[in-house]
């Protein structure tokens, strides 16, 4: 029982890495610092004069934390840097916007039907009179939540059902990738439009997120099961299997961590992708209905008044490039600082 | 070969008879066609509105695996996909609206398949100079801009343009507007309806194409027997022409395969920018009616577009991949 703890705890967080084949070098660092510590030790008590020396040594052996390097890696690239910044502005804007207009998205001032943008609303109004200011401001929060909400759970959903399709082997796996096959047959954006189509209201925006996650996954899962399929053959799995540890255990445990560089990265692409089938179908009047809005439903409104009012289109669509671009711009970001192989470039400091 | 084919195709005709049959039971449960008429006022009496929900199968009184079997009966004896709400055929505007979507999208595909590839590999051998970073920096910008962004901002711009000139270059909706019989003014008026939508549907072609293009030459390009070439004498240019492309065009060639059946498909947001009724805005259309025959029905063409897109890529990468072998 101690050494199937010890195994497990040595494997996860040590083999992030799927591909690196000095995982297990890795893993006895620890043991060589005691090591040299020990010798240092033995050199203190025999020469005291060297003891500064001695710790000078035991200073520069500082590791430097994986997420430090992480960061630091992230950081050292312009790129990510301004997709960072650009998102926290986004994000604040979607959540304190709103105070910086006395307008409410739901508010109509009829004494300004289509106006362009002025002192007054910011972004001008629509032909109903909504302050458009307010209205982009809601339509992003709307957007941002339905694309971060089903891009994290069409990760989970994804890497549980790869994992163990590829984990389990034999019929299983057959059986499982010829569901998923199946499940590809139809596009999933007729499914999502099928099943959002009929909601309205408050909950519309919950229905999306549900179908997106629900029909999402499933193309996302074949990758992963590609990926696992290598991962299943450690030593450390076979190992686990082999004392008895219960199969969702050693998925949970020690197939998922090792693709979690992946999952991560793909589950802030994920969210470009999400966002783009929400505006999608929120265009084609299949989504986001008013009351309620999102940056969809903000375009197809102004795709009508496109000569008139071409401010009712410019600014959804400003503010939603700006999103898309910014989450490719960090997961690019993201992928260069995770992967050990990259030659993004950039110098150890 | 003929005996891997056949295999290949009982699969999937299974799959998609499942596939189908998932998508009739979803469209039954969220589509509520009895709405259709309930929502005007005076809403017809009960009876007439049970009378033409029977009528085209799609009454949510009759318990819907009875539906179900009766559909299937329609399809399987008479090739019927049934009847949309307002009792018109669903078959034929099917078949009407595919033809209008593949004149649609057809240049838009092939232009983006031509002219990404190309990128690709101009790009893959000029990795990280200049010429790669612009390129590869556009593709990410254009990459992230949703579709609907993409044909409104060239519907701006083009109608900035016709103000500009004074005259109409640029028509932004429909295919076709000329009437009379001269086949070259029929020709000029096609292609200036079609400019505009190939555009907003080649950019996004052309930059995955380019993307994924890039990384598969990428990766071919260092591969050992690339170096062999070279060590033999010949140049880079040659040995990337000979022996890496080839191998990196065979995933490419897979997502060739994908794309031709779905340009029948059509695009959605395409077609619904530009106003041309194509197979994706009669989807919409069918959904806006609550028309559930309609909307499996073009569930089920897709599919089959799908499907066939995969065998052809099967058959794409046995011809060019020597390596495989269909038995």
């Amino acid at each position: 029982m101690t050494s199937e703890k010890k195994l497990s705890s040595s494997a996860s967080p040590e083999n992030e890495f799927p591909s690196v084949p000095s995982a297990s070098s890795k893993g006895n660092q620890p043991a060589q610092t005691k090591v040299k510590v020990a010798e240092k030790k033995a050199a203190q008590a025999q020469k005291t004069g060297l003891s500064s020396m001695a710790n000078k040594a035991d200073a520069s052996l500082k590791r430097t934390g994986r997420m430090k390097l992480y960061v630091r890696r992230y950081f050292r690239r312009p790129s990510a840097v301004v997709g960072l910044v650009l998102l926290v502005i986004l994000i604040f804007f979607a959540i304190f916007g709103h105070f910086f207009t006395h307008w409410k998205y739901t508010d109509l001032d009829f004494s300004a039907l289509s106006a362009p943008p002025s002192a007054d609303h910011y972004f001008g109004t629509t032909a109903g009179g909504s302050d458009l200011y307010a209205m982009v401001c809601r339509g992003l929060g709307r957007s941002l939540s339905i694309g971060i909400i089903s891009s994290i759970g069409t990760t989970i959903i994804a890497a549980v059902i790869g994992t163990a399709i590829a984990y389990f082997r034999g019929w299983f796996e057959k059986v499982g990738m010829w569901l998923l096959d199946m499940l590809l047959v139809i596009p999933s954006f007729l499914l999502i439009a099928m099943m959002v189509r009929s909601t309205s209201g408050a909950s519309g925006w919950l229905w999306l997120t549900f179908g997106l996650t629900v029909f999402g996954w499933i193309g996302y899962a074949r990758v992963l099961r590609t990926l696992t399929m290598s991962l299943r053959e450690l030593d450390y799995v076979k190992a686990a299997k082999f004392m008895g540890v219960g199969s969702f255990t050693i998925i949970v445990r020690h197939l998922i961590p090792n693709l979690g560089s992946v999952l991560i990265i793909n589950t802030v692409l994920g969210v470009v992708s999400a966002v783009g089938s929400e505006t999608s179908l929120s265009f084609l009047g299949l989504g986001i209905k008013a009351p309620d809005t999102s940056l969809g439903t903000l375009l197809n409104d102004g795709q009508g008044v496109i000569l008139t009012a071409p401010w009712e289109l410019i600014f959804p669509s400003i503010v939603l490039i700006l999103l898309t671009f910014s989450m490719q711009l960090i997961g690019d970001g993201m992928r260069d600082a995770i992967d050990p192989y990259s030659r993004s470039g950039g110098k150890a400091e | 070969m003929i005996k891997y084919i056949i295999k290949r195709i009982l699969n999937y005709i299974v799959m998609l008879f499942i596939a189908i049959s998932m998508t009739y039971f979803l469209a039954s449960a969220f589509m509520n066609p009895r709405s259709n008429y309930m929502q005007r006022h005076p809403h017809p009496p009960i009876a007439s509105i049970n009378r033409s929900l029977d009528n085209a199968n799609i009454n949510d009184q009759t318990p819907v695996i009875i539906r179900y079997f009766r559909w299937l009966k329609g399809i399987f004896t008479q090739w019927n996909w049934g009847l949309a709400p307002d009792q018109s055929p669903v078959g034929p505007a099917i078949a009407s609206r595919a033809a209008a979507s593949a004149q649609l999208v057809t240049l838009a595909t092939i232009l983006g398949i031509v002219i990404g590839v190309a990128i690709g590999v101009y790009t893959a051998i000029r990795q990280y100079q200049w010429q790669d970073r612009v390129l590869n920096s556009l593709a990410t910008f254009f990459m992230v801009i949703p579709a609907a962004v993409m044909g409104l901002f060239i519907v701006l711009i083009a109608i900035q343009i016709n103000n500009a000139v004074g005259t109409r270059i640029f028509f932004v909706t429909g295919l076709h507007s000329y009437q009379g019989s001269n086949s070259w003014l029929w020709f000029v008026d096609f292609l200036q309806h079609l400019t505009l939508p190939t555009i907003s549907m080649t950019i996004p072609g052309i930059v995955s194409y380019h993307l994924t293009q890039r990384t598969y030459l990428l990766d071919t390009i260092n591969a050992d027997y690339v170096r062999t070439a070279r060590a033999k004498g010949l140049t880079l240019n040659q040995a990337i022409r000979r022996h890496a492309l080839r191998t990196s065009l065979i995933p490419t060639a897979q997502s060739v395969a994908f794309s031709i059946a779905s340009v029948f498909t059509g695009a959605v947001i395409t077609e619904s920018i530009f106003a041309v009724h194509g197979l994706g805005s009669y989807f919409v259309t069918t959904l806006n009616n609550n028309d559930i025959n309609g909307s499996v029905a073009v569930a089920a063409f897709s599919g089959v577009c799908t499907l066939v897109g995969a065998l052809l890529a099967d058959l794409f990468s046995a011809w060019l991949d020597p390596r495989i072998q269909l038995d």
